[in-house]
């Protein structure tokens, strides 16, 4: 089946040079200029086969209870607004240049930082997990991530006992970005969540995919998942991690409160004001399938909100 | 026998049989996609919106005929009823497959009833419903001067269509702004004659193409204050901003601007062969 066409000349991505090849001339070069070569070496090392060591399947996560969806539909239906509107955003999303990739981490934190992406790779454990991705817009998909808890990242950085919520923006360049030219968005995008969420190990920073680099109309190349949650919560392309004492206002919740809300877990008895979310389509596969509560991950994280007020609608949009 | 490529005397129209291969033109090219797996992981989906931008794209085009006919165009009627009865055949096809992807009958009826957006949605498919059963010929001989009156419901159909539209749209509204506007433009064209202008005149439509840019950008900035947060004051002046797009009043105000130029060439050119005197 075919989902779009290329035209003949575009080369798959994996017979691209992989960077590796190209960094090792780039590096020799160096050398031959006399500037050391060792700033060049770790990722020599990294890049062969995308991540070293190889993430290992996180067995909690190794089944989703559904196929995993077709990788040329995970990476060719996206919402990327800082690219399209379109969900065919693939096509547009080159000019994202995400190496090198610095992230912020600051607010309420004992030492704020900036780390650079080789950095942080090598100080957080990668495994691979298979999880639900449930779209606010009623479809679903299963998709294989790599990435790493972000517990291990909130350890990292060390909040204060103050600090009661994470926030997370994503790179803001209208110069390569053409939908934040669009001035009446609030741009960047911003996501948040609360410690204890942030602290629940199914919260997950994302840096690849189906055994590879993160692809860059997915977020690349680091990306939140909170698979309990509509996916319009998982931020993409972070550069920005702050810890704070207020709610983070989100991109959405910004434009359009009445529909899209800070906490929006999943639930099929609470409707979308203008759809039911008690169905899901199943990429890939024609199914119209049931939602489950928090995305079937209530074991997990029911907890969480255990205190809160379960009839209250904004916990659930 | 009447044939959609002949006219009432039987021989082969251009106007009918150009009107009927577009009709046919947006189904094909979907039915095409479809059998060739193009339409994405989403299929139902992409075909509910295709039909239903598509109802909305016939029923100007049908509005647009009385306008034009004021341009030299006058035998474009033979094909009006061709085009709207394609409107009403798209949208008894955008509720079809929204049944077919809603799952079940039940569920459809369950879900129309309970979102407003739908239910302006399905009154406008009803209305089209009706105007298009009342199309025949007999229909029209039987309700006399109440056919008239029954088939000025066409604008209501066309403003609940255009609601439906918006109402639907997540946040982005350009497409819906664009149709709106040319909706405008051609009651605004209509709002003209009845006021005693003549739509041959090139200034006349000069005017009609500003006022209607005008309220397309006020439509447009009015919506996004009214269903959304985001600044209305941003959104009216992105119409002056052309580095993220070119905003839907611009289109209209070209659409008024483009029948000012015809209207001129078709006086200049009556003015040409007139005898000078």
């Amino acid at each position: 089946m075919h989902y779009h066409r290329k035209p003949r000349w575009i080369i798959p991505e994996r017979e691209v040079t992989p960077e590796s090849v190209f960094l090792n001339r780039r590096a020799i070069l160096a050398g031959m200029a006399g500037i050391g070569l060792s700033s060049a070496l770790p990722r020599l090392a990294s890049a062969a086969s995308g991540f070293s060591p190889e993430p290992q399947m996180n067995p909690a996560f190794a089944d989703a209870g559904r196929p995993v969806t077709d990788e040329a539909i995970n990476t060719t239906y996206n919402n990327f607004y800082e690219f399209s509107m379109s969900k065919s955003v693939y096509r547009e999303v080159d000019a994202l240049e995400t190496d090198p990739w610095t992230v912020k981490i600051d607010g309420m934190v004992d030492t704020p930082m900036e780390i650079g992406m080789e950095d942080l790779l090598k100080r957080m454990p990668l495994e691979e997990r298979i999880v639900r991705h449930r779209c606010v817009e009623a479809w679903s998909m299963v998709v294989p991530w790599i990435g790493f808890p972000l517990s291990e990242l909130v350890g990292m950085a060390g909040p204060g006992s103050d600090a009661k919520y994470v926030r997370m923006e994503t790179f803001k360049n209208p110069e390569i970005a053409p939908g934040q030219r669009q001035t009446w968005y609030p741009w960047p995008y911003v996501e948040g969540l609360t410690i204890e969420e942030a602290m629940n190990p199914l919260a997950f920073m994302v840096v690849g995919a189906y055994g590879k680099d993160l692809p860059k109309t997915m977020g690349a190349p680091l990306r939140l998942h909170l698979p309990w949650k509509f996916g319009f919560k998982s931020v993409k392309s972070v550069v920005r991690i702050s810890f704070t004492d207020e709610q983070p206002q989100s991109f959405w919740q910004d434009l359009q409160s009445s529909e899209y809300g800070f906490w929006a877990n999943v639930n099929p008895e609470v409707p979308h004001p203008r759809w039911s979310q008690a169905q899901e389509r199943v990429l890939g596969t024609g199914d119209q399938v049931p939602t489950q509560l928090f995305n079937g991950y209530g074991e997990e994280v029911a907890g969480l909100y255990a205190n809160m007020d379960q009839s209250a609608r904004t916990l659930w949009y | 026998m009447d044939t959609p490529w002949t006219d009432r005397a039987g021989r082969f129209s251009w106007i009918r049989s150009i009107a009927f291969a577009g009709a046919l033109a947006p189904a094909l090219w979907i039915g095409w996609r479809a059998l060739n797996a193009d339409l994405g992981p989403r299929p139902l989906e992409e075909v509910i919106h295709f039909t239903g931008l598509w109802t909305i794209r016939f029923l100007l085009i049908t509005l647009a005929i009385t306008p034009l006919r004021r341009l030299g165009l006058p035998r474009l009627v033979i094909a009006r009823r061709m085009l709207g009865l394609t409107a009403m055949f798209y949208v008894l096809a955008h509720l079809a497959i929204y049944a077919v992807d809603t799952g079940s009958l039940a569920r459809t009826v369950s879900e129309i009833v309970q979102r407003w957006y739908l239910v302006v949605g399905f009154v406008a498919l009803a209305g089209l419903v009706a105007l298009g059963v009342t199309s025949t010929d007999s229909a029209i001989r039987r309700l006399g001067r109440n056919w008239q009156r029954l088939h000025r419901a066409v604008y209501l159909i066309a403003v609940l269509g255009l609601l439906h539209f918006f109402m639907q749209s997540k946040l982005d509204v350009t497409e819906p702004v664009l149709m709106a506007g040319l909706f405008v433009l051609m009651m605004a064209a209509r709002g003209a004659q009845a006021r005693g202008l003549s739509l041959a005149s090139p200034l006349v439509w000069a005017g009609i193409g500003v006022v209607s840019g005008l309220a397309t950008a006020g439509l447009e900035a009015g919506w996004y204050a009214v269903a959304t947060n985001a600044p209305a004051s941003a959104v009216l002046a992105a119409n002056l901003q052309f580095d993220y797009s070119i905003r839907p009043a611009w289109y209209v105000l070209a659409t008024g601007v483009a029948l000012a130029l015809w209207a001129g060439a078709r006086r200049l050119r009556q003015g040409l062969l007139s005898p000078a005197g």
